[in-house]
Order: structure tokens, then sequence, then C-alpha cells
């Protein structure tokens, strides 16, 4: 029973813990903007998300390593440093997106200017962080991100033309009036929103820090081939819902309150309050991976002692280097960048830096020194090739296009 | 060192003002503005057609982040120099007009919202379905 509750709870938490201020920018910017004409790149990173968290969970859980605690040592420091410094930089900037969208999320609860709020989520960051264990922190936050099914609801309370949002889904075509360019500049956001990099090294990671062990790979799967799809489901109804009321109105999101008013429209106060809720517990506990992730990258680089499951005085260079990328990260926010801005910067520079993550992954995955006879099969590095192909020409196209397109514009 | 603060300054004045030299691309400026002003129109009306539904610090905050973004907006294309064209001048004043009614407007519906004036806001979020249209046809014509 204790171990159908884990199951269950570990689905539940990667259902709500999947969506964070990225996809609910993108997914609500590209609804209102799109249609569902771009739910493939959704699919396509959910996809993409599952194949490679499987891998990076079954290496944890065989290995007993993070997956990036093995890169240096299997690739080398110079591989190791590169991949260090891509995914380091990315991840910091998706943290400071996260800080914005706590603060931002809080100041639509209270109408305080999102500013002042940035200093207490950082507070609140560093002492749980600081204080929480690993499992209470990861649970909670993913749990009450299912708030988040709001807009499943409300799109069902909307009474959209389905067969009309089943067409633009199946039978893709760029609206008028858009570029191609700036088409495929979102598909690249919406595909580096669903793979964004630190999901892999807080999914392996945390594998580590649960004490997983080969037994355990089956609730990996469960949490990575069920929890992940539906937490792509969820993206998929705030781009639903942003098509229903946003696109006919042609209003382009660029703001957090704009993702919540379909919600509103559709299910009022106390929809939206689950919606309030829902964006905060996302960007909070998306803020704790990234803010873990920044250290577990350092800390796993350099061979330091690093986790929550040990007292933070043994890990104090690990705890060290989180406390300096959330006072990175809150400080970029209050240097008054919009934080929206920086979460669509973000998502690109995190498709730009997706081979470095994944190719990693794929090679460790195939190597019986650390995985015995739990390799890859045939199938999982068939896509697993296929996948990287489509992530380099992600990664190069990502810049050109956001410099064509203007950002999107 | 010089030839570096001659840079940044260049660099600085582009940043202030837009410039364009031909009148297709002022008009096609003139369009996206169009379009852009609309889009933080449209986010005050809805938000204020369904007022009863939220609550009114969600409420206060759209509209504030409308009437910033509008400004915002409009500030930028007021920098832009407008090419030595009657067209252009026409162009300029009719946006401009379309502009400063929107801009005046989301401002009410803000100081209206604050007071919790229902019936004012929403009467003026009917007055503004003209300037939305108005914006929306000037787009429109202009999108080239």
């Amino acid at each position: 029973m204790k171990r159908v509750f884990g199951v269950a709870l570990g689905i539940l938490t990667a259902i709500g813990g999947f969506v964070d201020i990225g996809d609910l920018v993108a997914n609500s910017l590209v609804g209102a903007r799109f249609g569902l004409a771009l739910a493939w790149a959704t699919v396509l990173g959910v996809i993409g998300i599952c194949l490679f968290a499987e891998m990076s969970g079954r290496v944890a859980a065989v290995s007993g390593r993070a997956t990036f605690d093995l890169v240096r040592e299997r690739l080398g420091p110079r591989v190791g440093l590169a991949n260090l410094a891509a995914s380091l930089l990315v991840t910091l900037l998706t943290f400071s997106a996260e800080v914005g969208g706590i603060a931002l999320a809080l100041e639509l609860a209270s109408s305080v200017n999102y500013l002042l709020w940035v200093p207490v989520a950082g507070l609140a960051l560093w002492l749980v962080i600081w204080r929480v264990k690993f499992s209470v922190l990861e649970n909670v936050a993913g749990v009450l991100g299912l708030a988040l099914v709001v807009f499943g609801v409300a799109l069902w309370q909307l009474h959209p033309d389905w067969s009309q949002l089943v067409q633009q889904a199946v039978s893709p075509r760029n609206p008028p009036g858009e570029g191609l360019p700036t088409y495929f500049y979102y598909a690249i956001a919406l595909f580096g929103a669903a793979m964004t990099p630190y999901e892999v090294f807080f999914f392996s990671s945390g594998g580590v820090e649960e004490r997983w062990s080969a037994k355990d790979i089956v609730t990996s799967r469960m949490n990575v081939f069920v929890g992940f799809p539906l937490g792509g489901l969820l993206s998929l109804a705030i781009a639903a819902c942003a098509a229903v009321v946003l696109m006919p109105r042609q209003i382009t999101v660029d703001t957090l309150g704009q993702v919540g008013l379909p919600v509103a429209v559709a299910l009022g106060k106390l929809g939206l309050a689950f919606a309030i809720l829902g964006f905060v517990a996302a960007t909070f506990g998306a803020a704790l991976e990234t803010g873990l992730s920044c250290g577990y990258s350092v800390a796993q680089y350099f061979g330091w002692q690093w986790g929550k499951y040990v007292r933070p005085r043994d890990a104090a260079r690990f705890q060290l280097v989180v406390l300096v990328c959330l006072v990175v990260a809150a400080g970029t926010v209050l240097t008054t960048i919009d934080p929206i801005t920086v979460t669509e910067y973000s998502l690109v520079f995190s498709a730009v830096a997706l081979p470095l993550t994944y190719l990693p992954i794929l090679v460790i995955a195939n190597d019986p020194d650390y995985m015995g006879a739990r390799v890859n099969g045939r199938v999982a590095n068939l896509l697993g090739t296929v996948f990287l192909v489509i992530i380099l020409v992600a990664s190069l196209a990502a810049i050109p296009l956001m410099l064509a397109t203007r950002a999107g514009q | 060192m010089r030839w570096l603060a001659a840079v940044v300054v260049v660099l600085a004045l582009a940043g202030c003002v837009g410039p364009a030299p031909t009148t297709d691309q002022y008009q096609g400026k003139a369009a996206h503005t169009a379009a852009d002003a609309l889009a933080q129109l449209e986010t005050a009306r809805l938000a204020v057609e369904h007022a009863g539904r939220l609550p009114a610090t969600y409420l206060e905050t759209v509209l504030v982040d409308a009437e910033e973004a509008f400004d915002s907006i409009e500030n930028t294309f007021d920098s832009i120099e407008p090419p030595d064209d009657p067209m252009a001048d026409r162009l300029r004043s009719d946006l401009d007009t379309l502009l400063s009614d929107g801009s005046d407007g989301i401002a009410e519906l803000r100081i209206q919202a604050r007071r919790s004036d229902t019936a004012a806001m929403a009467s003026t979020a009917h007055d503004l379905g003209e300037t939305a249209a108005g914006l929306d046809r000037f787009h429109q014509e202009h999108d080239t």
C-alpha cells in the first residue's frame, strides 16, 4: 500500500511539477497567437523529456549517481566544463524567471508591486532549501501545482468548439499574418519549455537524494511516462484556454495576469484563486528545482559533497552555490527587467543548450560500466538518436530565428 | 577608449529614437503599433467586462499592466521620426488620435476600478469598443 501511495504521489508531483513559468507563458502566448497550431511542438517536447528523463532516472537508480556526476568522469573535464557552463547559465536564467514568476503571481493576489515581493520570495526559497526535507519540498510544491488543473476545468466550462480545436492541433497551419520564421521560433520556444535542461538535472539528482536503487526504476518510469504526459496535457489546456478566450480578441500575452484571464471568464473568483495558487506553487516549485539544480551541477562537476540528504554544514559549498545563485537570480529580477521577457529568452537559450544536456545522458545510458545490463535498448537508442537530431536542429535554428523575428515579434 | 565611448553613445541614441527612413517602413511600424495597442486595450476591456468575476486585486493589476504597456507602445511610436511625406503625417495623426483615446480610456478604467464604480467601468469599456475597432481597422488597412 505504501508503495502504491509512493507511486501515486510521485505521479501527482510529476504532473504538478511539470508546468513552470516558461510553460505558463509560452503556452498561453502561443495559444493566443496560433491557437493549437503548435500543439505538436509541445507533444514533441513531452515525448523528448519522457525519453531522456527515463534514461537519467535509470542512471541514478542503477549507478546511485546523478547523470551529471558522471559526465566529467565519462566524457572528460573539457566536455564536462562546456556542459557545466551552458547548463548553469541557462538554469540560472530560468531560476531568475521563476523568482520573477513567484513575485508576479503574488502581485496578482495582492496588487502589491512584484518588485516588493522579490526579496520575500528569495528569503522563502532560501529558508525552504535550507530547512525543509527534500521529499517534503518536492511533493508539497508538486501537489499544490495540481491547482493548475483548473485550466482544464475552465476549458471545459468555456464550451469551446472541440472539433475546431482538434482540427487546429492535428492539421497545423500557420495563421494568416504570421510568418513561417515566427511560427518555427515559437515551436522551438515550446519545445524548449517542455525539455528545459534543469528538469533532468533535478530528476536524476533527486533520484540520488531519495536513494533510488534498481527496484525504484518502475516508480521512476511511472512518474515519467504517466506524470509528464499529464503535465503536458495541462500545458495544452493552458494554450487551448488562450486560444478560445484571448485569440478572438487579438490579445497577445505578455503578462501573467493575461494568462489567468480565461480562467476568470470561465469560472470566476474561485477558479482564479486556484489558478493563482497554481501559479505560485508551479513557480515556487520550479524555483526550488532550478536553484538546487544550479548547486547540483556545480558541486557534481567539482566533486564536492552535495545534496539535501546531508546536513547543510556537510555540503557547505553546495549550499553556498545555491545561495549565490539565489542572490543573482533575485538581483536580476530586481534590476526591473521584465520577468516575462527573461522567461521568453530563457526558453530560447534552453533550446540552444539542449544538445549539451542530452547527448551526455544518451552516452552514459549506453555505458555498461555504469549501467550493467540496464543499458539502453534498441528502441530507446533509436528514439534517443532521432531526438538528438531534432534537438540539434532546434539548437542551431534558435538564435538565427530569434534575430530574424526580433524575438517573435 | 574614446571610440568605445562613441559607440556606446551612438547605440544609446539609436535605442532612444527609432528612425523610419521610408513611408512604407513608417506605415509598417504604425500598423505594428496599432496591433500591439489593440492587444492591451482588449485585455483591459475583457477584464472589465468580467469585473464581477475577478478579485479587485487581480483586476487592478491587469489594468495597471495594460496601461503601462499601452503607454510604452504609444511613447515608442511617438519617438519615431516620421519621413517628410504628407501620407506619413496623416498616418501619425490618425494613429495618435486612437492611441490617445485608448490611453485615456484605460487610465479611466483603472481609476474607476479602484473606486469600484462598476457602472462607469462598463460604460467606459463599451465606449472604448470604438477605439478598439479603429485600431483594428488601422492595422488591417496598413499592415504590409
